[in-house]
């Protein structure tokens, strides 16, 4: 079996194909001490792709609650489980893949859901991470207890572990984009790659009794265009372009700089061995390292330190990329931060974002001169 | 290949005394009470005898007492993964018959689960298989033919029969008390569920999108519920153009007794044609849908076997 460089988890691994990395990879980035749970990209994916017979319990696009949220039910503690010890050396994963901890006659370890393990997606919604008690939290700031939002999509690995697991290569990754995607002509229905997938974000379909799963809005992508729940977003959460490898970062892409250059964006359980490429700014208030670290890998404390920065102001730049979240539905790949501006740029030349890092304020005494009169109300 | 019109007369005594012992073990014509008749015998063939007209999908007809059954020793599926690794049931008797235009197979194996619904996402089917490709007992034939040697498999799905017998089975199945507001873009005076012919009023098939591409396992109407497939290797396996197989299958006392039945001349460019008095090869392969099999997660027979028809 060949091995494969998994940067993220800075090693080599075993994997079924050997590494072919496509000519550029799209990638998304979440803040995820923006999210506030509103779930409208559930519905602009829902309303877009999975409104079909068949497809009711599908949500490609899935908002779930931290700690104790899941959707499928539990997904992410039963393959923790199943993976066993997951340990890093600094920044090197030291325990096992779920490629590496395949049990025999298996290409790799899987939970396998039932239908009812999707009933219950909004399970553990806006739950806070500790038992409340008589205790008056309210007298201490920041608060003892947390909960976040975990918005979740494909993330389109650069390993995946659906195309690997099924045995008929009805999945393919896309050379010009990485997109992945689930031949519906070639498909069979086996649910290899249902079950094969950690994420949990292939799907079955009811009616045409074959698998399915998120396409990345490719046919906007190839215009150029952002997908639906990156666009939708109304608390600018994402920002969507296309990431490299650690070795061909250029510093003017949003999501090469959010990633590689300040860090800051790190990948959803590295440890599975998969490289994903939708990457998520960690959550502040979470005092636990160990479960930022199970989350994020070893680098999310110190990427809450440098977004905690740039929130301060400390860090202009960093705020400018971060301010591209949401501004256009157009795909940037380049970004600029002068001046106290931020301006984003398409692949194709064309400026489609220019605007201030600070919204600009005007100051109006309470007594109008020119009127004779005072202001009120002019809040 | 090989030259059935000097197939041994030991066979044709084994033949008719299995014939005339069949006639007695069989309880009453048209119902079968045990799937493993007394003179079942092992071997490395599987005698196709010859009948005035194939029982295409009968399991019960008196045609089959008319051949042999040969025992078939199932095997684990450990040559790509994911793997089978135990046979879910050691041996199998197969069954065959042609008329000089059909020829048709019967399986009989022990399951004692009928699982023949593929709605939910864990629900997966029983299923059979017969292989058939050139040669005389070539065991190649294991790894699904290669370029070189296509092979043809009948392929019979529990879910298919349903389908078949009560309509394309769906949620309207599985989950009888569910309520429906709305399919966009089918905008419908009042709320109801939707079929595939909805979706095709609306021109907007799309929204079904296996069957939209015309993928044959996300069809809304069953014509036959054994699929045809050409194979050259492992992974290769793909649905028919002309689908003329047919079959059915019935639950015993024990298990499945399954009928897969096709004609014998070829309609696909690379699709091998059956002639009586020759001999070709074949071997069979199961799937059982309480222990989530499907693709390669199957019991296949340990041996392909010399298929010979009789002249």
């Amino acid at each position: 079996m060949p091995d494969v460089f998994n940067w993220q988890i800075n090693r080599a691994m075993a994997y079924p194909y050997e590494e072919a990395r496509p000519q550029r990879q799209a990638a998304a980035v979440f803040d995820t001490n923006k999210c506030i749970g509103c779930q409208t990209c559930t519905m602009a994916c829902k309303t877009c792709w999975t409104s079909g017979q068949g497809q009711e319990y599908m949500l490609w696009n899935n908002v779930e609650t931290k700690p104790w949220g899941s959707y499928p039910l539990a997904w992410d503690v039963r393959e923790l489980e199943l993976l066993g010890p997951q340990h890093w050396d600094g920044d090197t994963y030291g325990g096992k893949t779920i490629f590496e901890a395949a049990p025999a006659g298996e290409k790799n370890i899987a939970w396998k859901p039932t239908d009812m393990d999707y009933a219950y997606p909004n399970r553990g919604e806006d739950e806070v991470n500790v038992t409340l008690t008589v205790q008056r939290y309210h007298l201490k700031l920041p608060h003892d207890m947390w909960f976040f939002y975990l918005p979740r999509v494909c993330n389109h690995c650069t390993y995946p572990a659906c195309l690997q697991g099924c045995p008929r290569t009805s999945i393919y990754k896309r050379q010009e984009d990485g997109i992945v995607l689930v031949d519906q002509e070639r498909c069979r229905g086996y649910r290899v790659c249902f079950e094969a997938c950690p994420y949990k974000k292939i799907f079955y379909n009811h009616t045409t009794r074959i698998s399915e799963k998120c396409v990345f809005c490719f046919p906007a992508v190839e215009q150029g265009y952002q997908p639906r729940c990156m666009r939708n977003c109304i608390g600018k959460i994402r920002s969507f372009g296309f990431v490299s490898t650690p070795d061909a970062v250029r510093e003017d892409n949003p999501i090469d700089f959010l990633v590689h250059v300040r860090k800051v964006a790190k990948p959803l359980y590295p440890q599975f061995g998969l490289e994903p490429n939708v990457y998520y700014i960690p959550p502040i208030h979470v005092a636990s390292d160990a479960f930022l670290t199970m989350l994020f890998g070893p680098g999310a404390r110190q990427a809450i330190e440098t977004y905690r920065k740039a929130m301060e102001g400390d860090d202009p730049e960093l705020l400018g990329a971060l301010l591209l979240a949401v501004s256009t539905d157009r795909i940037m790949t380049r970004f600029e931060v002068k001046n106290g501006e931020v301006r984003g740029w398409a692949e194709n030349g064309e400026e489609v974002v220019r605007m201030p890092v600070k919204v600009p304020t005007v100051e109006r005494p309470p007594f109008d001169p020119e009127l004779n009169v005072y202001r009120y109300n002019i809040t | 290949m090989v030259d059935a019109s000097t197939h041994t007369g030991l066979s044709r005594r084994r033949l008719l005394a299995g014939g005339l012992a069949g006639a007695g073990a069989v309880a009453l014509a048209g119902c079968i009470t045990d799937p493993d008749p007394p003179d079942a015998v092992p071997g490395d063939e599987v005698w196709v005898a010859r009948v005035g007209r194939v029982p295409f999908d009968d399991p019960s007809s008196d045609a089959w007492k008319r051949t042999t059954p040969t025992a078939v020793v199932m095997d684990a599926q450990t040559i790509a993964l994911p793997h089978r690794p135990t046979p879910v049931v050691p041996e199998i008797a197969v069954r065959a018959v042609h008329d000089g235009a059909s020829i048709a197979f019967r399986l009989d194996w022990d399951d004692p689960d009928h699982d023949d619904l593929t709605v939910q996402v864990d629900g997966f089917r029983d299923a059979c298989a017969v292989l058939l490709g050139p040669g005389a007992g070539d065991q190649a034939i294991r790894v699904m033919g290669s370029a070189e040697t296509p092979v043809v498999l009948l392929h019979w799905k529990a879910d298919w029969q349903r389908d078949m017998e009560q309509g394309v089975q769906g949620e309207a199945e599985v989950y009888p008390n569910r309520s429906v507001d709305v399919y966009p873009p089918l905008l419908l005076e009042v709320p109801r569920d939707v079929t595939a012919d909805d979706y095709r009023a609306a021109d907007a098939t799309e929204w079904l999108p296996g069957l939209h591409v015309g993928n044959v396992l996300s069809a809304d109407t069953r014509a036959t519920c054994v699929e045809k497939l050409l194979a050259a290797g492992f992974g290769t396996s793909t649905t028919a153009a002309t689908q003329d197989a047919r079959g059915r299958g019935e639950r015993g006392e024990h298990g499945w007794h399954v009928v897969l039945s096709k004609p014998l001349a070829g309609t696909e460019g690379n699709e091998p044609a059956l002639e009586p008095g020759r001999s070709y090869t074949c071997a069979f392969a199961l799937w059982s849908g309480s222990a989530r099999d499907a693709g390669g997660r199957k019991t296949p027979s340990l041996n392909a076997f010399r298929l010979s028809l009789e002249a």
